[in-house]
């Protein structure tokens, strides 16, 4: 167990969940037209969603972002259930979320920084 | 508690983009099919019509139906086609080109009206972003 409710901890797994989420996306944009492909997604915030207590301390372990094939979208008749649409509208929500956390990850490392420079 | 939401204006243009581009591909089989006088079943193809409806609330649209297009169906006199009747005149599709290309130019456009929804809706949250700087 490796309780943590350091904001760094929680925003690197964020933004390591958004990056292996970018490379989901890709490569159901690549398998756009492989017979039989089902898209894969990465499962992240609904972990943090049930990791996170009152304190709002998280178990590192427990939001490890994981791949699963949610299997939901309609399936095209060659098996395959890739939506070129939908995994852009998931990329744009994607690289939001990730410009948001790396944002904040940046705010907190300009504080460190400015509390390392006082004199 | 709801980790992730305030991406909705995203998903709905989403799927107006794939509610108009499956409408696309409903008009491409129309104009493929226009001068299709056998549909496999002892008739000529009937035009296709994508029916949207809209989800509940705020939620974006669905392609709810693909309707067959009812309207009667022209005779031309054609003698000695293959599928021609006693009389020599054969049914042909319902399909009417100028419409389907004015239906196509609608779609398209919807479909880049969704588009501009997305990249306007990307760029506000782009500028609430730049308060985190």
């Amino acid at each position: 167990m490796s309780q943590t409710s350091n904001i760094v901890d929680i925003l690197e797994a964020g933004i390591k969940a958004e990056s292996l989420r970018q490379k989901a996306i890709a490569n159901n944009i690549a398998n756009l037209q492989t017979p039989g492909y089902r898209r894969i997604d990465v499962k992240f915030e609904e972990l943090l969603d049930k990791a996170m207590d009152s304190r709002g301390a998280v178990d590192l372990d427990e939001i490890k972002p994981v791949i699963h094939q949610p299997k939901q979208t309609p399936v095209k008749s060659n098996g395959n259930d890739v939506n070129l649409e939908y995994e852009v509208g998931e990329m744009v929500k994607n690289t939001l979320r990730h410009k948001a956390y790396v944002r904040l990850l940046n705010g907190k490392y300009r504080k460190m920084e400015a509390a390392i420079n006082v004199k | 508690m709801e980790v992730n939401n305030g991406f909705g204006p995203i998903d709905i243009a989403i799927s107006g983009m794939r509610a108009q581009s499956k409408k696309i591909g409903v008009i491409s089989s129309n104009v493929a099919n226009a001068q299709a006088t056998d549909n496999g079943k002892g008739g000529p193809y009937r035009r296709l019509e994508a029916l949207f409806k809209a989800d509940d609330d705020i939620g974006g649209v669905t392609l709810d139906e693909i309707a067959a297009d009812m309207s009667e169906l022209p005779r031309i006199l054609r003698p000695g086609h293959p599928h021609a009747d006693e009389q020599g005149y054969i049914t042909m599709p319902n399909v009417d080109l100028p419409i389907e290309m004015i239906n196509l130019t609608v779609a398209a456009r919807a479909y880049q009206a969704n588009v501009a929804v997305l990249k306007r809706y990307q760029r506000m949250v782009e500028t609430t972003l730049e308060l985190l700087r």
